[in-house]
């Protein structure tokens, strides 16, 4: 029957996704775990220089070999990801709280103007996200850039959450509950309650994998960390002259960004192809 | 034609299904152009019964018994291959049978040139041949619509046209009509009857209600919990009942004959009063507004607002609560105006307003059990913890969920238990009028049985009024005093309801009581 089989079709893809989900915050609490335990996990310190011969290619000495001024890359990969880590916590709460709660609130304001507050943070979704953060930098300093990157993800958080607002207060039930003198603010906690408290762990995955994307590429492109405080992003820009002739130097910080990214994506479920 | 031919003979079917019994030790034998209404609850062992009939049993379905199909040998139901009998599957439109994003008739024309194994413009003809000969079926040309944009009739002719079409000599109806109203429960099942004596195929109609089965009047096994518990010629089992379970299925049954209950002799003030409301919305040349709807609902009184889908009913009580605006028209509400109340004015006056409706998503599926019963009592009083979880108590007590695990959501309740959820959340605001819409919509017999008596209770005991929206007569009967019949938006006749059973006035009308009349009487 064809009613069987959809059902039974629908029914195999939640388990692979609800898989993916798992194995996704599976993969950010090692990334915890490793970020925590950086100090005891590194064998040198931040930025420690000739700790073995220069680019030498990973051995058994050094698992992850060494770059241009003989810094162990296992060590630095760490604590820079350790630092990107660091970074983009507080830009993941400034997204969640500029982006998901204030879309969440703003849905419920007097139609026209939740309308053109849409319209407005539409528009600034529409822009690079990336181009937002710098000019956030631009106006303020390096030391924002956690902030900036917080606040350039929070337009596409903003939008999401909003439409998803609207849904729920069209919604049938909500109709029926106005109609029974439910107020407003009623309506708002129970959305709050229910809605935000069940999307914000998914919400602030995919805010992390965002920010993280955002954090990097501005310390890639010079905006961001500045040495001796060294993130992925700086990681990779650094090894742009050798990673020609000395791979490592780059592919480890690079694998270690993609699966923090990778693993912050599945954890907030989203499908293919889907932007954060 | 196969008519007076042996179609299906189930002799001891069994079907256990991953350790449960679903359906014991089941035997008929059914002919060509001959009906059986298998009636029973989710429950009951019919769907067990359908699948194992349809060839299409789950994974981990243990079958025992044996069927033989048309003038075949009786072959293990555990190894039964694939019939020679063209066996046919009728949905229910309200189950969504098809995929929502491609039109109808590239759906069902795919199904019969399957069946037929014909090309797909043939088959297409086959479908249009099939729906033209129900007069009251929509224009073929519809079909090209997407199931949406049909409404629920329309889409239940087409995939019954669509049945018809495939030739069956064993049709296999899942609940079919039973979402519909009774008057077009009446047309689509006398359009079905036609065919089958037509085509003489046998027909196996699992039904959870009682109106389609009221308008088949044909043998009836009643399941429960997989045993047949009775079983007989329909109007016979609704003359008497021998089975506990089966007086209580028929309590349902609709007897617009029957004599209502008579105006409440203590009915109190005006609640209610609606002056020149105009549904229609245009004004008229003159700029005046046509004569619209007048009516007066007093405390403790019960009028129900009978009519077809898109008659009116509901714009009206729309109109009235203030959720939609009209052209002209006065509504007062518990001595006021509303249309001189504040946004906020309207709001607390509508705390004295229940809602209880056919439709599953009227509650939010997101929340608990506990929390849909606490939320007006929150929202509207400021009472202690503990005064908040007594009334809860009482209330779900009263309604039989009380022991269910409070924090379970509410999407995970049947349509049954949301609509007792509903009466407890109305339980628990006191309310000065209840607006009860379709209020047994979707549910079987026995669940349509418990929900009257639970609303009549809710009566008693808290005194609202009650705004009823139906288009069965039967539920009418059963709760309410006074009715308004509804036509195009306007009221075609009104008054006492037991008065107009019995000498209806507008033609409308009597459609209307005629269609919820069983054929047995």
């Amino acid at each position: 029957m064809t009613m069987a089989t959809t059902a039974s079709a629908r029914g195999g893809v939640p388990s692979l996704h609800a898989l993916l989900r798992i194995a996704g915050w599976i993969g950010l609490g090692l990334i915890a775990v490793a970020v925590s335990l950086s100090d005891f996990l590194a064998t040198a310190p931040a930025n420690a220089t000739a700790i073995g011969p220069l680019l030498a290619p990973p051995s058994a000495d050094f698992r992850f070999g060494t770059d241009i001024l003989g810094r162990d890359m296992l060590s630095e990969t760490l604590h820079a990801l350790s630092a990107t880590v660091r970074s983009a916590l507080p830009a993941t709460v400034v997204t969640l709280l500029v982006g998901a709660l204030f879309g969440f609130v703003a849905a419920r304001l007097p139609r026209s103007l939740a309308l053109t507050l849409r319209s407005l943070v539409g528009i600034l979704a529409s822009l690079p996200a990336l181009l937002l953060a710098v000019l956030v930098i631009g106006l303020t300093t390096r030391d924002w850039a956690a902030v900036a990157a917080g606040l350039s993800a929070a337009p596409f958080t903003f939008v999401r959450a909003f439409d998803r607002a609207r849904i729920e207060e069209r919604a049938t039930h909500s109709e029926y509950a106005r109609a029974t003198g439910i107020s407003a603010s009623t309506l708002l906690r129970r959305d709050l309650v229910y809605e935000f408290s069940d999307t914000i762990l998914s919400s602030a995955a995919r805010a992390l994998a965002a920010v993280t994307l955002i954090l990097s590429t501005v310390s890639f492109l010079g905006f961001g960390a500045v040495p001796p405080h060294r993130d992925l992003g700086l990681m990779i820009a650094a090894a742009k002259p050798y990673f020609l002739q000395a791979w490592w130097t780059a592919a480890f910080p690079a694998a270690a960004l993609t699966l923090l990214i990778l693993f912050a994506r599945l954890a907030a479920g989203l499908d293919e192809g889907e932007r954060a | 034609m196969s008519e007076g031919r042996p179609i299906v003979e189930v002799q001891d079917l069994g079907v256990i299904h991953n350790g449960t019994t679903e359906l014991e030790k089941i035997s008929f034998r059914l002919e060509g152009g001959e009906t059986l209404v298998l009636l029973g609850d989710a429950v009951s062992g019919k769907d067990a019964l359908l699948r194992v009939l349809g060839g299409y049993a789950k994974r981990g379905d243990v079958c025992s018994g044996t069927i033989a199909f048309g003038d075949g040998v009786a072959l293990p139901a555990a190894k039964r291959g694939k019939s020679d009998l063209r066996v046919v599957y009728l949905a229910a439109a309200a189950d969504a049978p098809l995929h929502p994003h491609a039109s109808v008739v590239s759906q069902l024309s795919r199904v019969i040139a399957r069946r037929h194994g014909s090309p797909r413009a043939s088959a297409r003809e086959e479908l249009r041949i099939a729906l033209e000969r129900f007069p009251a079926a929509p224009p073929f040309a519809d079909l090209k619509k997407r199931p949406g944009e049909l409404d629920a009739m329309a889409l239940s002719w087409a995939l019954l046209a669509a049945a018809i079409a495939q030739a069956p000599q064993l049709l296999i109806a899942d609940h079919a009509f039973g979402d519909l109203t009774p008057r077009s429960i009446r047309a689509i099942v006398a359009a079905l009857m036609a065919e089958q004596k037509r085509l003489g195929f046998a027909l196996l109609y699992a039904a959870r209600g009682l109106k389609a089965a009221a308008q088949f009047n044909s043998r009836v096994i009643v399941l429960r919990q997989g045993k047949v518990i009775e079983e007989g010629a329909f109007a016979k089992l609704a003359s008497g009942q021998s089975h506990a379970y089966t007086r209580t299925l028929f309590k349902a049954l609709p007897r617009p004959l029957d004599t209502p209950p008579g105006r409440n002799a203590t009915r109190g003030e005006p609640l209610l009063q609606v002056q020149g409301l105009d549904l229609l919305g245009a004004k008229t040349k003159s700029g005046r507004g046509r004569d619209g709807i007048t009516f007066e609902l007093r405390r403790g009184a019960s009028l129900a607002l009978i009519g077809e889908e898109g008659s009116g009913r509901r714009a009206l009580v729309r109109a009235l609560l203030g959720l939609d605006n009209v052209a002209s028209g006065r509504v007062v509400l518990d001595q006021v105006d509303m249309s001189i109340l504040s946004a906020p004015m309207t709001s607390r006056l509508r705390r004295r307003i229940a809602f209880i409706t056919g439709a599953d998503d009227a509650l939010d599926p997101r929340m608990t059990l506990w929390d849909t019963v606490d939320e007006p009592l929150r929202a509207h009083l400021r009472l202690s913890r503990e005064m908040v979880a007594g009334h809860r108590e009482t209330a779900l007590k009263r309604v039989g969920l009380a022991s269910y695990d409070g924090r379970r959501a509410v999407a995970t309740l049947s349509p049954y238990d949301k609509r007792r959820l509903q009466v407890a959340r109305a339980i628990v605001s006191s309310p000065f009028l209840a607006v009860i819409d379709e209020p047994l919509r979707g549910l079987d017999a026995f669940a349509q049985s418990i929900l009257t008596e639970l609303l009549e209770d809710f009566r008693r005991q808290e005194g609202p009024a009650f705004l009823i929206i139906t288009a069965d007569v039967g539920v009418a009967q059963a709760l309410a005093e006074d009715a308004m019949f509804f036509k195009d938006r306007k009221v075609v006749e009104r008054g006492p309801l037991r008065d107009i059973l019995k000498n209806p006035k507008d033609e409308e009308t009597r459609l209307l009581i005629e269609a919820a009349r069983p054929v047995t009487d």
